[in-house]
């Protein structure tokens, strides 16, 4: 067997590392914001001070849920009192009907099924602030 | 047969001028928005979450968006959950029409107020009053659409969602969440234009369109399937009056009416379609008294919309509508002794409709319309043909109603609408039968151009 010199080994070996260190695919604000558009807009505004029928999405990436002074959640959201809306918690909450993540919340969404658009809208949402 | 251009002839001129002036009405009333920022100030949201326009529809029809129709199938109730909202908005319209025929005119031709949105959690509606302008400063007011409706959400059936509702109006169809079906998008002409269209057909003359007071349920289960059922009756001729009817529109005495709407319609977020199947039979009276009409509607719509991120909408929509006629009574042709009407007859109405929106504030509608009819020389003169066909093309601009304008509380719409006519009485010259050596009629002499500035606030 031949051996490979040991600089092209370890190039090799950290390629790999930084490959595997990757998400499957990159994500895109950009396209998350088309994702927003027609998931997530007619319900929710991307403005600060904003209310729609749901509240507003302004700062939501790290903030504690139900905890806008203007809106007035569900019982059960209120009652989640120990969620925060890290992109981990919205990737979960949003890839499954609403209804199902938390019984009760007046949220209509039967969920975001395909792993690149929940990835790019989470990444958007990461912006609005 | 010959008799009818003698007869016409003479009356050619008082009846172009009326065909005009109809068409003219029927234009200012497809301009006519159905939405308004009572709605928008209600749910915090813009008037382009429900609308692909930003002005409500934009186009000449409401234009819904899914979300706009669940809003309608939700009984107008949903609310960003901030009560205190005043239910009333108002609309002016001031329009810059050309006809083919006739002089030109500039003028405030509608003013509306609109008494709409959320009573509880489960009644809320839609009521306008309309004041048309009706010439030398005069406006005539009269009770439009009403759309009273109960709606009992969160119910589930086989485990999936179910939502049923009391919808009470006062024109059959209007009330549809998909609002392509003609009282829904008002496209007018050409079944109002001539002697023809079908009953359900808003612009046909005699329609039951704000005469009727109705009461349908209605259900929408899985999201996905909607049925309908309802009653109509036309009210009392005095009433009509009273809301600012003239008695020469009475769709007569009705009675055994009944109506139905089925469809399917999937939202996919970015895209949306719908099939649905239309019903409406009736015994109708249309002088009050005496033999009745049986009429039975048939009709199927095909829609589509490519929602996308909503920067380039499309939509699609085709309807067709048969009507079956039995008549009454047979009465003769005054010009052949030993000829009479037909006792039974068909009407037929088509209309293809496209729409492009882009950024929700510039838009482009065309549409096609047709209706045609079994031929009766004694019903349809001067040729005994009813067939019409006629285009509409649209164009508009609505800077506000989106997330990020400037104001919630105002919207505005500058649009300009030429409507064409190819085929009228089922002529395409000489439309109303003029004798040789009098100046004829063409369908092109009906057609009209319009520039409309449309205010809401």
């Amino acid at each position: 067997m031949t051996k490979l010199p040991l600089g092209l080994s370890a190039a090799a070996l950290v390629l790999g590392w930084a490959l595997a260190a990757l998400p499957a695919h990159a994500t895109d604000a950009a396209a998350g914001s088309d994702v927003f558009k027609s998931e997530c807009a007619e319900c929710h505004s991307n403005r600060e001070g904003r209310n729609k029928k749901g509240p507003s999405l302004f700062g939501i990436v790290g903030r504690k849920a139900a905890t806008l002074p203007d809106y007035q959640y569900s019982d059960a959201l209120r009652g989640r009192s120990d969620w925060v809306w890290t992109p981990e918690k919205l990737r979960s909450y949003l890839s499954q009907p609403a209804n199902q993540a938390n019984p009760g919340t007046k949220m209509k969404y039967d969920g975001l099924t395909d792993a690149k658009d929940l990835d790019d809208l989470i990444s958007y949402l990461g912006t609005l602030h | 047969m010959s008799s009818f251009p003698h007869r016409w002839a003479n009356l050619r001129s008082g009846i172009v001028t009326l065909y005009c002036s109809l068409a003219a009405l029927l234009l200012f009333a497809s301009t006519a928005a159905h939405a308004i920022p009572v709605y928008a100030r209600q749910t915090g949201s813009a008037c382009a979450d429900c609308h692909a326009g930003a002005y409500g529809g934009g186009g000449n029809g409401p234009n819904l968006t899914p979300y706009g129709m669940r809003f309608k199938l939700n009984g107008y109730t949903d609310t960003d959950g901030n009560g205190g909202k005043i239910p009333l908005a108002a609309q002016l319209i001031e329009t810059h029409t050309a006809p083919a025929r006739g002089e030109s005119t500039m003028n405030l031709t509608e003013a509306d107020l609109y008494l709409a949105g959320r009573l509880t959690d489960q009644v809320g509606g839609y009521v306008k009053v309309e004041a048309d302008h009706v010439g030398h400063n005069t406006y005539n007011t009269k009770l439009r659409n009403v759309d009273l409706r109960f709606v009992a959400r969160e119910l589930k059936l086989g485990g999936k969602d179910l939502t049923l509702g009391v919808s009470v109006n006062n024109s059959p169809s209007f009330d549809d969440p998909i609002a392509v079906l003609p009282a829904a998008t008002n496209l007018g002409p050409p079944g109002g234009q001539g002697p023809t269209g079908t009953f359900l057909k808003q612009s046909s003359a005699n329609a039951p369109a704000y005469r009727v007071i109705g009461a349908t349920v209605y259900g929408l289960y899985d999201s996905d399937w909607y049925g309908e059922v309802g009653t109509y009756n036309s009210l009392p001729t005095s009433t009509q009056e009273r809301l600012g009817y003239s008695i020469s529109g009475d769709p007569g005495t009705l009675s055994d009416t009944g109506y139905f709407r089925f469809a399917y319609m999937k939202d996919l977020k970015r895209q949306f379609f719908s099939v649905g199947v239309v019903g409406l039979t009736t015994r109708r009276q249309l002088q009050r008294s005496g033999p009745a009409d049986k009429l039975t509607d048939l009709g199927y719509d095909l829609t589509y919309q490519f929602l996308g991120n909503r920067e380039n909408i499309v939509q699609l929509s085709y309807v067709n509508i048969l009507e079956k006629r039995r008549y009454g009574s047979t009465p003769p042709d005054p010009g052949t002794p030993g000829f009479t009407a037909l006792p039974r007859g068909a009407l037929h109405d088509e209309t293809l409709s496209v729409t492009y929106t882009f950024r929700q504030s510039y838009g482009l509608q065309l549409a096609h319309l047709e209706s045609n009819g079994t031929r009766d020389a004694v019903r349809f003169g001067p040729y005994g043909n009813p067939d019409t066909t006629a285009n509409l093309l649209s164009v508009f601009w609505a800077p506000f109603g989106k997330d990020d304008s400037v104001t919630a509380m105002a919207n505005l719409k500058i649009a300009a609408t030429w409507f064409r006519f190819t085929r009228f009485n089922g002529a395409t010259n000489n439309i109303f039968g003029a004798a040789p050596g009098v100046s004829t009629t063409r369908p092109a002499d009906l057609n009209a151009f319009l520039v409309s500035a449309s205010l809401a606030f």
